[in-house]
């Protein structure tokens, strides 16, 4: 039967717990299987490496345990216990001042405070028969519908009267309003012709003062524009007469420079021909 | 792991045990003197959490003063004490599943002079590099046994650091010995898987232990 060891057969192994047998057959397996042997290896590499975390060094605290372990308030219930003892107690003695009472009848449980106040039965023995009551249940119904109806009476007589003094108010106001209509209508009449009449004035002096202040300024305006166009003229005439006169002195000065310049040719011609006659027969 | 005078005292605390059960007050607190950095360790391997591991510590000893009473067997001390610290991880670990805290101790700069890890280093004088990888590689797998299942971590914990017997586990967790042996082997089996997932391996940690 082929050996195939448990994790149990691997930590015994590893740690070492195997008897010899158990030692010879478990690494006859691990010759078998290199598998297994890497494994071993890994697992004895993992337990090398964890050798390398180190305890923690710690200082022990001093410890105060008391002696008290049997006391009454160690009892693991002893405080919810009193709790609810005292909140009874509390509840006791709230309904014993306000004098608290339960009581149970065949109506049904009744929960009351302060004394109980006896209450003396009525006397239920009835006075009057069902006749007598029907009587005076019908004599006040009548005497309610008397009632009634003179009251609505009233204030019907009085609603008439109130209605009929308004239609009258307003008869009265609408006569009124029609004379202030009337009145209104030509007073409007006169007042409007009035006006229109007093418009016409105030526009006919408008428009005289507006023709007034226009031709006044037309007239200034056409005088400057004479005044300016004389002076141009002048001013033109001016001009004209300097160019003239420019023109004719430099006429004047060519001529003169002419003249010497003749006279000049001529004075060198009769120098040169110092006595010769002058084809033409001319002697100077 | 070697033997020191605590562990020597521990062993012969018979008498110890027995005064503190008749109710004497010195040998419970020499009790609690020799047991709390073993049960403190414990439990801050289980949380990784300084503040739950005092606060899970002080209430066993608190719980074990007071029900040492009724304690049967002395010689079950060890695993009686365990029991309790389980209990009140198990206890402690159910209040905390929902609440979100950062730890003071993770805000706290790895790297300052005032760092606690570097006032509670006694291998300052050791070569650096192996200092630094050996705390390199304790932070990992810390971080590693907090990833793994409670039940595998609890097995763990008291198989490699407590250096419990499987029957001592077996009578604190009150399961078969067989249960705790296959809890130890998946445990070491999940924990190689999460480091190898963190690259750690043979070729990557290269110092001697």
């Amino acid at each position: 039967m082929k050996y195939n060891p448990t994790e149990a057969d691997w930590i015994d192994y590893l740690y070492g717990n195997m008897s010899s047998e158990q030692v010879m057959r478990f690494e006859a397996y691990l010759i078998e299987n290199p598998e297994a042997q890497k494994k071993l290896e890994s697992l004895q590499e993992m337990r090398k490496w964890m050798t390398s975390v180190e305890d923690k060094e710690v200082i022990a605290p001093p410890l105060f345990i008391t002696n008290a372990q049997n006391s009454f308030w160690q009892f693991p219930y002893a405080k919810t216990i009193l709790s609810i003892a005292a909140s009874l107690l509390i509840i006791i003695i709230a309904g014993w001042l306000t004098n608290f009472h339960i009581q149970t009848d065949g109506n049904g449980i009744r929960f009351a405070f302060g004394e109980e106040k006896i209450i003396e039965p009525v006397d239920a023995k009835p006075n009057l028969t069902n006749e007598e009551v029907q009587v005076l249940i019908n004599q006040s119904i009548a005497s309610n519908a008397t009632a009634l109806e003179q009251k609505w009476m009233q204030q019907q007589e009085e609603l008439k009267k109130s209605v009929n003094k308004n239609l009258a108010r307003t008869a009265s106001n609408n006569e009124k309003f029609d004379l202030l209509v009337q009145q209104v209508a030509s007073a409007s009449q006169t007042q409007v012709q009035a006006y229109m009449a007093s418009m016409q004035q105030q526009n006919l002096k408008s428009m005289q003062e507006y023709l007034t202040l226009t031709s006044n300024d037309q007239k200034a305006y056409i005088e400057g524009l004479l005044v300016d166009f004389a002076k141009y003229l002048q001013q033109q005439r001016n001009d004209d007469l300097r160019l003239l006169q420019a023109k004719i002195t430099d006429v004047e000065q060519t001529n003169n420079q002419f003249k010497a310049e003749t006279e000049q040719i001529l004075t060198s011609l009769i120098s040169n021909n110092n006595g010769r006659t002058l084809p033409t027969g001319i002697r100077n | 792991m070697a033997e020191t005078l605590l562990d020597i005292a521990m062993l012969h605390a018979d008498t110890l045990i027995l005064r503190a059960k008749q109710g004497d007050q010195h040998a419970q607190g020499r009790l609690v003197q020799l047991w709390y950095k073993r049960i403190y360790n414990f439990c801050f391997k289980f949380f990784q959490d300084h503040d739950l591991a005092m606060e899970v510590t002080q209430k066993t000893f608190i719980a074990m003063c007071k029900s040492l009473p009724a304690l049967q067997d002395v010689l079950r001390f060890k695993s009686w004490l365990y029991t309790i610290a389980v209990n009140y991880c198990r206890e402690e670990a159910r209040k905390t599943k929902n609440k979100k805290a950062v730890s003071f101790d993770l805000v706290v700069n790895p790297e300052s002079e005032q760092s606690p890890n570097w006032e509670g280093t006694n291998v300052r004088h050791d070569n650096p590099e192996k200092v630094y990888q050996s705390r390199e590689l304790s932070d990992i797998l810390q971080q590693a046994l907090c990833m793994i299942s409670a039940e595998q971590r609890e097995v763990v914990i008291m198989k490699e650091y407590e250096g419990m017997k499987f029957r001592e586990i077996a009578e604190v967790l009150n399961i078969s010995e067989n249960t705790v042996k296959s809890r130890l082997y998946y445990g070491l089996e999940a924990l190689k898987k999460i480091l190898t997932g963190k690259n750690i391996n043979k070729e990557t940690v290269h110092y001697e232990i």
